[in-house]
């Protein structure tokens, strides 16, 4: 296989399904689905790809004081006959990249399918119930996804200007190759863009247990996602302003000039703070 | 990465013209403007996915229905004279980031364009591209020619309104040309062809502005409709600058008042010459400063 892959290991997998998680998309949905599953499943890391061709490598980010550098590696969980995927998105070389991902999915672990987790950025109420959206490669494959609390009707072209996401480009790539592949969609309110969205990704999991066998226990994310929901209370209690704010977005209602933002910054401010206290407590 | 024909036509010694996007996009609205005038027929593209990042994503009804990427596309004409090869390519391919190409990438894509000149019998290819100049938007862009080799310019030399870079006032020998329009003149050379290079004059302070500039693009159709022998109409060029008339007053009216005087300036004296390179360094200064303070995206 090409030099721009390393293998650690070479776990036994039958006919899995791949799951792809990158580290930056909004909210961070994909890294954070796919770090529940390797924690939750045990899934030890088998190969990765060097990040030489694909990313600056001109220095590194350090963010709150913690160095980041690109990572791009598979995990194997044999248990459940599952690969996961988590990587930054590369900075160029895109199609290569990509390739490589699908040998090591096709040629080594021969997957059955791949699923892709992003989030899309909505400016609906998060009390307002969740829609999960999937776009597949063939329509045979959303046909077999028919039975699942999945939207499979989405219409969409990329607006002039815009550029599709690299899931987009990665289910093409994974078409190309006929292997049957989904991009998973779940919106997450654009106030809690900067903060965390459990109830999103809790979704995407329970989706993921249902249609893998996972035999996922998500009790912990549906507290989280219930705390979550009453700090926000606590908000709207507390500041009449971002109650009126959030109340419009329930009742569908345009914002006025620089709501958006100030229900961003004040959620996204509370939300963080919350969150350091009660993990330094 | 390959390239896709969609047609095989016999062409006897055809002349390749080719365009990217750079400055102005001057020479990819050169060769598409004689594309359209000459009804050149499509040839074949060049695979875009391993160059380029895609632009567009289409789902119907939840599915993946297409996934489009910008385009590098062959086109050809049979002309009674001489035949023609054109290639327009929509992005320069993103190498690192940067703006124009440069590194592998390029190389390879300057590489397989002259594959295809050389499949059809090709020898002379033209490339055109942006020459930022201290010149002002009312006056004729010049049109400044180099060449692959030195028998060549004597010839370029005859054109109206063209001229060697080394003869505009003001530069030095030595100069380079950034970017796939230039890079494939420097690989055309390598493999033996015979390669020309046009740059349309774009005033200086235009040169970072996001528009197309057409006059300059008008004046490299002249030069080239001349070395072709062809006739060719300039109606649609002549609209396109009209429009842009008023976008371009748009820009300098954001411009700082002194800036706008010396560009007045240069208008009133209708002389690239008498600009002082002072003048030169001062507007380059104060420009520069415009688009970094975000002035640009006024525009």
């Amino acid at each position: 296989m090409d030099e721009k892959i390393h293998f650690s290991a070479r776990p036994e997998l039958r006919n899995p399904t791949m799951i792809v998680g990158w580290s930056m998309d909004a909210g961070r949905l994909g890294w954070r689905v796919t770090d529940y599953l390797v924690r939750k499943l045990g899934g030890q890391a088998f190969c990765e790809i060097e990040p030489a061709d694909f990313f600056p490598l001109n220095g590194v980010t350090i963010i709150n004081d913690i160095v980041f550098f690109p990572e791009s590696r598979f995990y194997a969980c044999p248990e459940k006959d599952l690969v996961v995927f988590r990587s930054t998105p590369p900075s160029y070389e895109w199609y290569q990249f990509l390739s490589l991902i699908l040998d090591v999915a096709q040629d080594y672990c021969h997957v059955r399918e791949i699923y892709t987790v992003g989030s899309m950025i909505a400016m609906g109420a998060h009390t307002a119930p969740r829609q999960f959206f999937g776009t597949m490669g063939s329509p045979e494959l959303k046909m077999e996804l028919s039975g699942y609390n999945l939207t499979r009707e989405m219409d969409f072209e990329t607006p002039p200007g815009g550029r599709p996401t690299l899931n987009s480009f990665f289910l093409w790539a994974a078409k190309r190759r006929g292997i049957p592949s989904a991009n998973l969609w779940i919106p997450i309110p654009f106030y809690l863009v900067s903060a965390d969205d459990p109830e999103a990704y809790r979704g995407v999991l329970d989706f993921l247990s249902d249609r893998l066998r996972l035999g996922l226990d998500l009790t912990e994310l549906d507290e989280q996602a219930g705390l979550q929901n009453e700090k926000i209370d606590q908000i709207r209690a507390a500041h009449p302003e971002i109650d009126s704010i959030i109340g419009k977005l329930e009742r569908g209602l345009r914002l006025g000039e620089g709501e958006g933002e100030k229900l961003a910054k004040e959620v996204g401010d509370f939300l963080r703070e919350a969150g350091n206290e009660s993990s330094s407590g | 990465m390959g390239i896709v024909f969609c047609s095989e036509p016999e062409l006897h010694q055809p002349a390749m013209i080719v365009g990217w996007p750079g400055i102005g996009n001057i020479g990819v609205l050169t060769v598409d403007n004689l594309r359209q005038q000459v009804e050149a027929e499509e040839l074949g593209e060049i695979e875009p996915w391993d160059y380029f990042y895609p632009n567009k994503v289409i789902i119907r009804d939840g599915v993946l229905h297409d996934l489009e990427f910008p385009t590098s596309k062959f086109y050809y004409k049979k002309l009674a004279d001489r035949d023609l090869l054109l290639f327009i390519g929509e992005e320069q391919p993103s190498g690192r980031g940067r703006m124009y190409a440069e590194g592998g990438k390029a190389y390879e894509m300057a590489n397989q364009v002259l594959d295809v000149a050389e499949k059809f019998g090709c020898r002379r290819i033209y490339t055109s591209g942006a020459a930022v100049a201290l010149t002002h938007h009312s006056l004729r862009s010049r049109v400044w020619s180099v060449a692959t080799e030195r028998r060549l310019l004597s010839e370029m030399k005859s054109y109206t309104n063209a001229f060697l870079m080394s003869e505009v006032e003001g530069r030095q020998n030595i100069g380079n040309i950034t970017g796939l329009n230039g890079l494939l003149i420097g690989v055309a050379k390598k493999r033996g062809f015979e390669g020309v290079c046009l740059m349309g004059e774009i005033p200086d302070y235009l040169s970072r502005v996001p528009f197309p500039y057409p006059k300059a693009s008008q004046s490299v159709l002249e030069v080239l409709a001349a070395i072709l022998g062809i006739s060719v109409d300039m109606t649609a060029f002549d609209d396109m600058i009209d429009q842009m008339e008023d976008l371009i007053a748009n820009v300098l009216r954001q411009f700082p008042r002194e800036i706008r005087e010396r560009v007045e300036q240069r208008k009133q004296e209708a002389q690239p010459e008498v600009i002082t390179e002072e003048d030169e360094e001062w507007i380059k200064e104060h420009i520069d400063d415009f688009f970094q303070g975000g002035g640009g995206d006024k525009a």
